[in-house]
């Protein structure tokens, strides 16, 4: 329960920022707290499903793009309402990753490094497709996406000022997190856990392996499809950088960072990243790649859980334990446990 | 359009692919490492030559110096990084992608973010009747083919290449009969990316050399290995021929842009369909 | 002399052998026994430093061994066949062979010519692929491969499991020859009573990651007590 504590004193601590930073700032924050719900995403399907996903920004890109078509009135012009574009962002990123799921996972699955380098490659293809798809702006994008406009009761408010819009998403983000850090805390997650380290037990048992990943699979993209949604809505408009390769590889950096297996700390992994960069790209201006690259690396070697998740984990004082191994005689060495086949 | 330049062009670019995707194959038969870093150090094999054509170096002493240069940042990287982690096999991804950012971003500090231009050692083409196609192409090509051929002699003949499969076949049993695994594994690295620094430095004339160029090779190469199987050397030849092959003659003869996406759906149904690769066997360790 | 106090080691987490005490003494062959799952594969590759010694130490002719790397114990002149074999089936038996010269950096091929002595069938079928081979002759193989590099000590486990009955004779008979004719001290990981009969003259006898008991094969064979005791299921 110390966990969900945590979870509060970081939002409350988020709800009072708009009031000690200017406008400027807050804005950002809001910029922010999507890219942190796109960690969150990650999180959830690489630190808890085990499924290492290069290019989570295509589930972002895709939601980004749906809610662009939607209130811009592309397909339906009277339909623009921000809720069923929302709706329809998370629906269309659930079900690409389903298709895609099923399309990795079924039969003798791909896993391990061979889905990181196919789901790159997806994302590198995706990319390259929506610069070419004129209907869909091409490589200059969609412009004058709408922003969020809430309905309630017959009355209407559109999103255009900074504060309200920071904590409406807030809220959305808030609500999400707490959502998912229930989830797994279920039997759900117990299984997620399970999956993770021995997939071939699980199956022993009668679970459906490919179910159990498809869902967590299409679950992830599902939040990922809405934090492209509600990105569209702050920024205006829909590109093909929000689908591919450069965004992908951010938010595994803010994940690593922060710590793949603590949602909490996958979230905030991407706002300090973030306000690190804001900050330290203007004291180091190009050297600030540089030190990103050097700091993802060594948290990766000497931080394995992660940059933040590391001193979380001390304050809540709880361990989430693998299954050890049962010792037996003629037990295969673990010095070195990997033939680099494609079902590791 | 005369189809024999066509064929020799892609055959070029095949090439190059195998060079590359034989040192990521090295080091990911070996050591199960995943070199993300592998096209950054690709690119950094044509900024030595950079180097070298501006300090008014011949051409050869470029092709010299790359293999060195590339090889030694390969000694310190795996005594540096990939040492600590190679027993973590999805680190190694993410460490060496950290580090391909690094490296790319060092390059955009040193030589700036536009492209560079090398000059070829030889100009002319080679004309024979109506036929008429550069000779440095055809230099390229014949390097190419005979460090393929090297790097199947030293892995396949050689008493190392023969230490080196034993390793790869089973470690411990390898170390057990008195051979230094972890020596093994460093020479390979070192000889894996010393073969991406002469790759990047042979094909420094024909394209851009700027920062992003790595990746335009590494996600290929990497395909080329999944296609081929990463078991059997052979592997590489056959991937890299497909990879390779399509993307260029798609490329000439639709676009570019479907080139690409249809060379990536390709593999990745190949992939898919038959993850040990077109040449691995399901061969019981 | 091999002399191992207060040993204990396991895989990750899980602790296998705790506090083993023994000494191997030169020129003998001590077999050790043992139930399965009591820790004597785990012995076996932590003096092969394939698994980490988490406390404790092992001597071998007086020098510290617990912290070296694999190859360097076996250059140190510990031989070891491993459980199953491993043999390189893609290889041919010469290349097999010529393995173990390498790791050891030997460039003469006198060794070669000893194996062949004692191993005919080795050199008639040198360039055939290890893969071919029965169980039996990849046992001989695995434990030539061993031998070529001249080891000071032989570490076998279980020599005899999954192979022919009259192999198994064979080869007790062969290895006896050839501790007999060499002085090579041998410790042998082995269920089957009959071989350790033919090739030890000393047991210990291991159960829960502990070495419990010891006698020679004399007492054995006098009173089979222990061999109730500690073998049987």
């Amino acid at each position: 329960m110390r966990n969900s504590i945590i979870g509060i004193i970081v939002f409350s601590v988020l709800a009072v920022c708009p009031l000690f930073v200017g406008s400027y700032w807050t804005g950002q924050l809001t910029n922010y707290l999507v890219y942190g719900l796109l960690a969150i995403s990650l999180s959830l399907v690489w630190g808890y499903g085990g499924i290492l996903c290069f290019g989570q920004a295509m589930f972002f890109g895709i939601g980004g793009y749906v809610m662009a078509v939607f209130t811009k009135g592309m397909i339906y012009p009277d339909l623009t309402s921000s809720y069923i574009g929302l709706i329809a962002a998370m629906a269309a990123s659930s079900l690409f990753a389903v298709a895609l799921g099923y399309f990795l996972f079924a039969g003798r699955g791909i896993s391990g490094a061979y889905l990181a380098i196919i789901t790159l490659a997806i994302a590198l293809v995706l990319e390259r497709l929506m610069s070419n798809w004129y209907a869909l702006g091409g490589y200059n994008g969609l412009l004058n996406i709408p922003p969020i406009k809430l309905v309630l009761f017959g009355l209407s408010y559109e999103l255009w000022d900074i504060v309200p819009t920071f904590y409406i998403i807030l809220g959305l983000v808030a609500v999400i997190y707490f959502a998912v850090t229930f989830l797994v805390s279920t039997p759900y997650g117990l299984l997620l856990t399970a999956i993770r380290t021995h997939p071939d037990r699980l199956s022993f048992l009668g679970y459906s392996v490919l179910n159990i990943r498809l869902s967590v699979f299409a679950l992830s993209a599902a939040i990922a499809g809405l934090a492209g949604a509600l990105f569209v809505t702050l920024d205006g408009f829909a590109s093909p950088t929000l689908i591919g390769f450069t965004l992908s590889t951010e938010a595994l950096i803010w994940v690593a960072i922060g710590g793949k297996e603590m949602l909490l700390a996958a979230f905030l992994g991407a706002i300090f990243t973030r306000v690190a960069e804001s900050w330290l790209s203007e004291i180091f201006g190009d050297y600030w790649i540089l030190i990103l690259g050097i700091a993802f690396m060594i948290s990766v070697v000497l931080l394995p859980k992660g940059l933040l998740a590391t001193p979380f984990e001390k304050l809540i004082g709880k361990k989430r334990r693998a299954i050890p191994p049962p010792p037996a005689e003629g037990d295969p060495s673990p010095a070195r446990p990997l033939p680099p086949t494609p079902d590791q | 359009m005369d189809i024999l330049p066509v064929f020799l062009d892609a055959s070029s670019y095949i090439l190059i692919l195998i060079l590359v995707a034989l040192g990521l194959m090295i080091v990911f038969g070996m050591m199960g490492v995943i070199n993300m870093a592998h096209g950054e150090l690709f690119m950094i094999g044509a900024y030595v030559m950079v180097m070298a054509q501006s300090y008014g170096l011949p051409f050869v002493a470029g092709l010299i110096l790359a293999p060195l240069v590339v090889g030694f940042l390969g000694l310190v990287i795996e005594a540096g990084l990939i040492r600590h982690i190679y027993l973590r096999p999805l680190d190694t991804i993410l460490a060496t992608w950290g580090l391909s950012i690094a490296l790319k971003q060092l390059i955009v500090l040193l030589f700036g973010p536009e492209s560079q231009s090398v000059v070829g050692p030889v100009d002319g083409s080679l004309v024979i009747g109506d036929f008429q196609y550069p000779i440095y192409r055809l230099i390229l090509m014949g390097a190419s083919i005979a460090l393929i051929a090297g790097t199947f002699w030293i892995f396949l003949k050689t008493d190392f290449g023969l230490m080196a499969r034993a390793v790869i076949a089973r470690p411990e049993t390898a170390a057990a009969l008195g051979i230094d695994t972890r020596r093994m594994y460093r020479l390979s690295f070192v000889i894996g990316t010393a073969l991406a620094g002469l790759a990047g430095a042979l094909v420094a004339p024909l394209i851009s050399v700027d920062p992003q160029m790595g990746l335009g090779y590494l996600v290929p190469g990497f395909l080329s290995i999944l296609v081929g199987g990463a078991g059997p050397l052979a592997g590489v030849l056959v991937g890299g021929t497909i990879v390779g092959g399509v993307n260029n003659l798609l490329a000439v003869w639709i676009s570019p842009v479907t080139a690409l996406i249809a060379v990536y759906i390709i593999a990745i149904l190949i992939i898919r369909l038959r993850p040990e690769g077109l040449l691995g066997n399901r061969r019981a360790k | 002399m091999l002399e191992i106090t207060g040993l204990t080691s396991g895989y990750g987490g899980a602790r296998v052998l705790s506090d083993v005490e023994c000494k191997i003494p030169d020129g003998k062959v001590t077999a050790l026994m043992g139930r399965n799952g009591m820790g004597k594969t785990t012995f076996i590759k932590t003096i092969m430093g394939l698994l980490k010694t988490e406390a404790g130490s092992i001597r071998f002719d007086g020098a510290a061994i617990e912290r070296l790397s694999t190859f360097e114990i076996s250059r140190l002149g510990i031989g070891y066949v491993p459980q199953g074999r491993e043999v390189f089936d893609q290889f041919t038996v010469l290349e097999n062979l010529r393995l173990s010269l390498l790791g050891h950096s030997i460039k003469s091929q006198d060794g070669l010519d000893q194996i062949y002595e004692w191993f005919p069938i080795l050199k008639e079928r040198a360039d055939q692929r290890a893969g071919t081979f029965s169980g039996g002759q990849q046992q001989i193989l695995a434990i030539a491969r061993a031998l070529i590099a001249n080891p000071r000590m032989l570490l076998l486990d279980e020599p005899t499991e999954g192979i022919q009955p009259s192999i198994v004779h064979e080869i007790g008979e062969k290895l006896a020859a050839i501790a007999k004719e060499t002085g090579l001290t041998i410790l042998v990981v082995e269920q089957n009573v009959d071989m350790v009969r033919t090739i030890a003259s000393d047991a210990l006898f291991m159960e829960n990651g502990q070495i419990v008991d010891s006698c020679s094969i004399s007492e054995l064979e006098r009173d089979d007590s222990l061999l109730r005791r500690y073998l049987s299921v």
